[in-house]
Order: structure tokens, then C-alpha cells, then sequence
């Protein structure tokens, strides 16, 4: 079937993504599923650690607690953390631009959409390490501090993770690994940044807003 | 179900795709890091029958320390690990591995007519990360063993000795080899039956798996949750469970349990699954209650995870919680009952042979029972605040594991022997294996109960012995169960003879030795590489004993030849 002989339609799409073999199509199944059952495996992993702060944070009388030398603990700054989840969501969104390019044939969109979803990938764990920094806890010293950098530190960890994979799947991309029909990896690399994004909305919720 | 899907003719056929890769030719590639699930399910089974004696002699030790109420063969620390680690080995190392990755990687893929796991290569990793695992966990005997039992409660773990951490490290590696196992078998069970095995055509044990990998996907994945906090803790500080600087004791129990409890029915519900097929074949008869067993399984496992606190009704957690967690508990012994029913309804007019691995199904049925039994009686509250802590626990537990898991995996050894290694085992050894273990099994586990319901507590390296009653009746009572357990240790000796006199000078085995009719049994003995020449088509579920076979298109030179010709081209194992 001469693909390009269709407009970039949804149809166009649709029809390209089922005009694979049996055998890719198979494996892309078998992966599909592989992939998303990885996903709600690491899902459970945050689920646990959030029950834990939960726990934690229901078992003292008032939140923020008083650590071990007496100081209260202050809240934490939510003006800087909505700008850093922006940023997030932001490249939520030119993800999701980036894999709509490919699928509609769009390399150079693509190209761009990618660069500025991994850009601002750097920018929020740019963002994460300069509230470490100035965040006035540490790890070991309250359960506040300990739930907050185990939290967000495996998430942050994922999302570095996420990084270099996209960075991956760019150089792949650009050296024909995909089509416009076979692009597993493509959609795999989009699904893991968008459940990277979903977990931040538990953990902003969370930390900064509950 | 997908429907047949003919390659385009003329058509490239894709050979690198994941789970259809060439015959490894070199000795590494066949035996070592091997992709074949069936090779891999070998290596589980050796690995875990490994870790199976070394933990079973630490049980001896702890049986020779309690011959006399005042200890003494170890001193009181090395007691402390020499438990904990047997539990740990137990549970971990030898039941988890063998019943999935072990039985699972080898008969789940025959059975349900695929070429391999969906993902060999994590298969691959899943297994290379169990053995490293286990010398990990034995070798913190080196640096100072963890000494707080196998549940390892805080605060006593995060002081505890440091092969605690070590401890942290390796159940946390196997946790992550089960999760992938887990991925696994799930997406393989899900994607890759041959054409035709719809759900309600799949062999029990491949429900029973189904249901494994769920629990082993979700609930392991809770349990390295827990131990990376632990380890965090005593390695950096971070408090979660210190009450002293704010965490809390029974924060690890809910995380432990969450998993821990549906871990029992990781070890269970394969077992389950090894009877539902070993009762129908040596019983001549079509199984009960096919979907009641099958659905039984899932509902099972739902239900598991929604019980764990019935292990904390002495914890001190919220009051409410145990009126829900106690009444949750029982319900669960209605899907397990539903088993029990259909097993023994099954055998009711079935023409019985006692081969032994009918035996120790019918074995498992008996001691399961008896240990559901008194699990019914743990789960009530008020009894378990009587019972807590006590050897009638340590009773139950070995009815259910020993009796259950055990008893499960020895049945399918003598089942599956023939078809892993191509020879037939002495049947004679293997009933005189049965009856030694089925008698020192009980002579052993029996009695705890009468010492748990006299008060004596589990985990304790000396006991005091002035119970009124009788004179010496704790240390009595102990004597007999150590004898009793050391004739049972030396039970497994004539089961590793069989082994052995089977492998070097066994009869050879015919394809089907038992005339059973899952599609493992179709093929040579051992079945070759690619398992199936061609993917049958599945009609039917496999216990219609009496009617002819419900497989079309199986290659009858499947049944002798070991090497399908290098023409014959791998096609997808389903389409």
C-alpha cells in the first residue's frame, strides 16, 4: 500500500500503524503489554513509598513536625515548585507533540519537539536540585525530609532516566531505527515521560498542596 | 483469542524478534546463560534445590539446639541467624524460585504451546540474579548474620548486626528477579497461547501460574519497597520505623505484609496448580470443577492482597482494622475450600494409580488441610492473641509450606522428571520417599502444636522446663520432634539417590509415561528446542479423559525428533 499517497490524517495513521507483518505486530503487542505492566509494577513501588509518608504524616499530631532538635519545619515552597511542575507538564505536552509529528510524518516537527521535551527534562532536574538545595531539611534528619527526598528523589531518578532514554530514541529516530508504521520504541519512550509526569501530580499534590 | 494470521507469502520472516532466536551452538549459550525457558527452569531447580538442603540443615540445627532445654550445640546469637536465615532460605531461595521460576519456565510455556517466555532475555537476568542473591544471604553468617527472625521487625533489624543490611540486599535482588518473572509469565500467559487455548482451555497450572504472576508482579515490587526503606535507614540514617526519631515499627509491618502475606499464596497457588494436574492423569478422571478451581485461583489471589493485618492483631495497630482483616481472612478459605472440593471429588470413583507423585498429591491434600484448618483458627482474633508468637504458629506454617509447597513440588518432580530429563525414575525409592516423609513430616510438625498451645514461644534458644502437667514435658515433647525431623532431613536423601541412579542409569522415557493430555506430554521426552514443530490448535481443555486429544495439527516427528531441520522455519508461536 503507497502510504504517502494518503494525506497525514488520522486514517493515514491508523492505517499505517496496522499495515505492519504478523511478526512485528506480535512483538509489538507482547511489549505493549511487557512495557505497561513495567509501569504498573514501578507504580506500586511509589504507591508503597507514599503510604509510608502517609503513615508517617498521620502518626504525629501536626504537619510540618517538630524534628528531633525541636524546630518546627516549615512548608514547602510552593511558588518555586508550581514554576519547576510547569516545566514538567510543559514537556508532558511537547511530548505528546513530538510523537503526533512521527506518527503524521513530520520528521523535522519531530526533531523539534523532541529537543524541547528533553530540554525542559534538563531544566526540571535543574529546578529539583536547586530546591534541594535550598530546601531547609535533610534526608536523615525528620520523617519529613526523609519522605520528601526518597519521594522525589526516585522520581527525579526516573526522570533522569528518562532523559537520557528520549536522548536515546532521538538518535535512534535519526538514524532510521523507525518508520512511520514501526516505532515501538517511540511510543514506549512516550508512555514512560507521561507516567513520569502523572507521578509528579500525586507527589506535588502531596507534598506541596495537601 | 487472535486468529491465525498466514505470513505474507514469499514474505521475509523476522527471525530477530524476542521470542524465536536460534539454537545455541556452544556450551555457555546451551547451558549457562541460555535463553531457553526450559534450561532456565533447570537452572531455578538446581540453584533451588541447593539452597533447599543448605536451609534444611540450618533447620537442623535449630531441632539439635532445642534436644535440651539449656541449648548449648550454638551459642545464643548464632541461634538467632541460623533461624532466621533458615526461614529466609526456605521461603525465598527454594519454594518462591522453584515453584515459578523453576516449574513455571519449564512446563508453563510446553503447556500452553509457545516456543518460549515472552522476554528471554529477561528471563535470562531474572535467573542470573538469583544465585548471587542467595550466597549473599548465606554469606552474612560472615559479617554477623541478621538476627531478628525472617519477618525482621524494627526496631530490633535496624540495630541488628551487620548482615542485616546484606540481608536488605539480597531479598531485595530477589524480589526483583521475581517481579520480572512475574512481567513475564504474565505477558507470555496473556499473548502467547497457541491457537485455540482460550482462557477456559488452558491447563489449571497455567491458571494457577497466571495468578502467581499477578501476585508476584504487584506485591513483590511492596515488599522491595520496604526492605530499600530499611536499608536506608540503617545504612543512612533516614527514620521510617525509629519511633525514637519519628518513624514507626508498625509502618514496616503493613509494608512487610502487604507483601508477605500474598507471598504465601506465591508458594501456593503453584502448588495448587501442580495437584490440579497430577490428580486427573493418575485418577483417569476429568478434574471437578474445572472453572471452580481455575477461577478459585484468581479470586485467591485478589483476595490476598487485602488480609495481610490478620499477621498484626497483637501489633498495636488501630483496634477497628481487626474485626475487618479476621472476617476478610476467612472468606478467603472459601475459594481455597472450593479447591479442596474439587480435588477430592475429582479422585470419588477415579481409577486410582499410586505412582508417588499421586501420593504426595494426595499427601498435599491431607496436611494442606489440616494446616488451612488451623489457619481458620489463627485468623480469629481472639484465638490469635493466645496463639501469637507461639510454635503452633511455626506448626501452621509448615503444614502450609512444608506440607503444602513442598509436598506440591516433590509431586511435580515425580510427574515432570521424565519429561526435564528424558529418563524414568525408580517408583519403589519413590514410595518409600513418600511414606518416610509423610510420617516424620507429621511425627515433626504435630507436636508444635501441643508445645505452641502450652506456651512455648517461637524463636527462643533455651526454654525453661517447669510445666505442672508432666514432668520434662517441653523437653520431651522437643526431643521427639528433633528425631522425627532428622528422619525427615535423611527422607531426602532417597529422593536425591532417585535423582541420581535415575540420571546415570535410568529407564528411558517414552514421550507420554502417564497417558496424560496436556501438550507437554505431546512431544519427545525432553522436548526438543523449539518445543513444537507446529503450533497445534487447542479444542478443548486437556481432562476429557476418554475422548480423543484436542489438538490439531501437531507434527507427529515432534514425538522423536529432537532437531527440527534448520529449513523448517520458527514461526511466531501464536499469530
Amino acid at each position: 500500500m503507497a502510504v504517502s499517497s494518503l494525506n497525514s490524517t488520522h486514517e493515514a495513521v491508523h492505517a499505517r500503524y496496522q499495515e505492519v507483518d504478523s511478526l512485528y505486530r506480535e512483538t509489538r503487542d507482547i511489549r505493549l503489554l511487557g512495557f505497561v505492566l513495567f509501569l504498573v509494577s514501578d507504580v506500586v513501588l511509589f504507591s508503597m513509598f507514599i503510604f509510608a509518608y502517609l503513615y508517617l504524616r498521620n502518626s504525629v499530631p501536626n504537619w510540618p513536625p517538630i524534628n528531633k532538635d525541636g524546630v518546627q519545619l516549615p512548608r514547602f515552597d510552593l511558588a518555586f515548585a508550581c514554576i519547576n511542575s510547569c516545566v514538567l507538564f510543559g514537556s508532558g505536552a511537547t511530548m505528546h507533540f513530538a510523537m503526533e509529528s512521527w506518527k503524521h510524518l513530520k520528521k523535522a516537527d519531530f526533531n523539534l519537539w523532541m529537543i524541547a521535551t528533553i530540554v525542559l527534562g534538563v531544566m526540571f532536574l535543574g529546578g529539583q536540585a536547586y530546591e534541594y538545595n535550598h530546601v531547609p531539611l535533610t534526608w536523615a534528619g525528620s520523617t519529613m525530609g526523609g519522605s520528601f527526598f526518597t519521594l522525589t528523589g526516585m522520581h527525579g531518578f526516573h526522570v533522569f532516566i528518562g532523559v537520557i532514554y528520549l536522548i536515546t530514541l532521538f538518535i535512534q529516530a535519526n538514524r532510521g531505527v523507525y518508520t512511520g508504521s514501526k516505532y515501538f520504541g517511540l511510543t514506549a519512550g512516550t508512555l514512560y515521560w507521561h507516567f513520569v509526569d502523572v507521578i509528579w501530580v500525586a507527589l506535588f499534590y502531596l507534598f506541596y498542596l495537601l | 483469542m487472535a486468529i491465525a494470521v498466514p505470513h505474507p507469502p514469499g514474505g521475509h520472516i523476522d527471525t530477530h524478534s524476542d521470542h524465536i532466536h536460534p539454537a545455541p551452538r556452544t556450551f555457555i549459550g546451551k547451558y549457562i546463560f541460555s535463553l531457553d525457558a526450559k534450561v532456565i527452569g533447570v537452572q531455578y531447580m538446581i540453584a533451588g534445590l541447593l539452597f533447599f538442603c543448605i536451609s534444611g540443615l540450618l533447620a537442623e540445627v535449630v531441632r539439635i539446639q532445642l534436644m535440651r532445654p539449656e541449648g548449648g550445640f550454638v551459642s545464643n546469637d548464632t541461634y538467632n541467624g541460623v533461624y532466621t536465615l533458615h526461614a529466609s532460605g526456605m521461603i525465598w531461595m527454594t519454594i518462591i524460585p522453584l515453584v515459578t521460576g523453576g516449574f513455571g519456565n519449564y512446563v508453563m510455556p510446553l503447556m500452553i504451546g509457545a516456543r518460549d517466555v515472552a522476554f528471554p532475555w529477561l528471563n535470562l537476568v531474572s535467573f542470573w540474579i538469583f544465585p548471587p542473591a542467595g550466597l549473599m544471604l548465606f554469606g552474612s553468617f560472615l559479617i554477623g548474620a541478621p538476627d531478628a527472625g525472617w519477618t525482621e521487625y524494627p526496631p530490633v533489624s535496624v540495630q541488628g548486626p551487620p548482615g542485616t543490611s546484606l540481608w536488605c540486599a539480597a531479598i531485595f535482588l530477589i524480589g526483583i528477579s521475581s517481579t520480572m518473572t512475574g512481567l513475564n509469565f504474565m505477558v507470555t500467559i496473556m499473548k502467547m497461547r497457541a491457537p485455540g487455548m482460550t482462557f477456559t482451555r488452558m491447563p489449571l497450572f497455567v491458571w494457577a501460574q497466571l495468578a502467581t504472576a499477578l501476585l508476584n508482579m504487584v506485591a513483590t515490587v511492596a515488599l522491595s519497597a520496604a526492605l530499600a526503606a530499611l536499608f536506608m535507614e540503617r545504612q543512612f540514617g533516614v527514620p521510617f520505623y525509629d519511633p525514637g526519631r519519628g518513624g514507626s515499627p508498625i509502618l514496616w509491618q503493613h509494608m512487610f505484609w502487604f507483601y508477605s502475606h500474598p507471598a504465601v499464596y506465591i508458594m501456593i497457588l503453584p502448588a495448587f496448580g501442580f495437584i490440579s494436574e497430577i490428580l486427573p492423569t493418575f485418577a483417569r478422571k476429568p478434574i471437578f470443577g474445572y472453572k471452580m478451581i481455575a477461577f478459585s485461583s484468581i479470586a485467591i489471589a485478589l483476595l490476598g492482597f487485602t488480609v495481610w493485618a490478620h499477621h498484626m492483631f497483637t501489633s498495636g495497630m488501630a483496634p477497628w482494622m481487626q474485626l475487618p482483616f479476621m472476617i476478610l481472612t476467612m472468606i478467603i478459605a472459601v475459594p481455597t475450600g472450593l479447591k479442596v472440593f474439587g480435588w477430592t471429588a475429582t479422585l470419588w470413583g477415579g481409577k486410582i494409580e499410586y505412582h508417588p507423585a499421586m501420593l504426595f498429591a494426595l499427601g498435599f491434600i491431607v496436611v494442606f488441610t489440616l494446616g488451612g484448618v488451623t489457619g481458620i483458627f489463627l485468623s480469629s482474633v481472639p484465638v490469635d492473641l493466645h496463639w501469637h508468637g507461639t510454635y503452633a504458629v511455626v506448626a501452621h506454617i509448615h503444614y502450609v509450606l512444608f506440607g503444602g509447597s513442598i509436598f506440591g513440588v516433590f509431586a511435580a518432580v515425580y510427574y515432570w522428571w521424565p519429561k526435564i530429563t528424558g529418563r524414568m525414575m525408580s517408583n519403589k525409592l519413590g514410595v518409600l520417599h513418600f511414606w518416610l516423609t509423610f510420617v516424620s513430616f507429621n511425627a515433626t510438625f504435630l507436636p508444635m502444636h501441643w508445645l505452641g498451645l502450652m506456651g512455648m514461644p517461637r524463636r527462643v534458644a533455651q526454654y525453661s522446663d517447669t510445666t505442672p502437667l508432666l514432668i520434662n514435658q517441653f523437653t520431651i515433647v522437643n526431643q521427639f520432634i528433633s528425631i522425627s525431623s532428622f528422619v525427615l532431613a535423611a527422607s531426602t536423601l532417597v529422593l536425591l539417590y532417585n535423582m541420581a541412579h535415575s540420571l546415570i542409569a535410568g529407564k528411558k522415557a517414552p514421550p507420554n509415561p502417564w497417558n496424560a493430555r496436556t501438550l507437554e506430554w505431546q512431544i519427545s521426552s525432553p522436548p526438543p528446542y523449539y518445543n513444537f514443530k507446529k503450533i497445534p490448535a487447542v479444542l478443548k481443555n486437556p481432562y476429557e479423559f476418554g475422548e480423543p486429544l484436542p489438538y490439531l495439527g501437531l507434527d507427529p516427528s515432534d514425538k522423536d525428533d529432537h532437531h527440527p531441520s534448520p529449513t523448517d522455519h520458527p514461526t511466531p508461536a501464536h499469530a
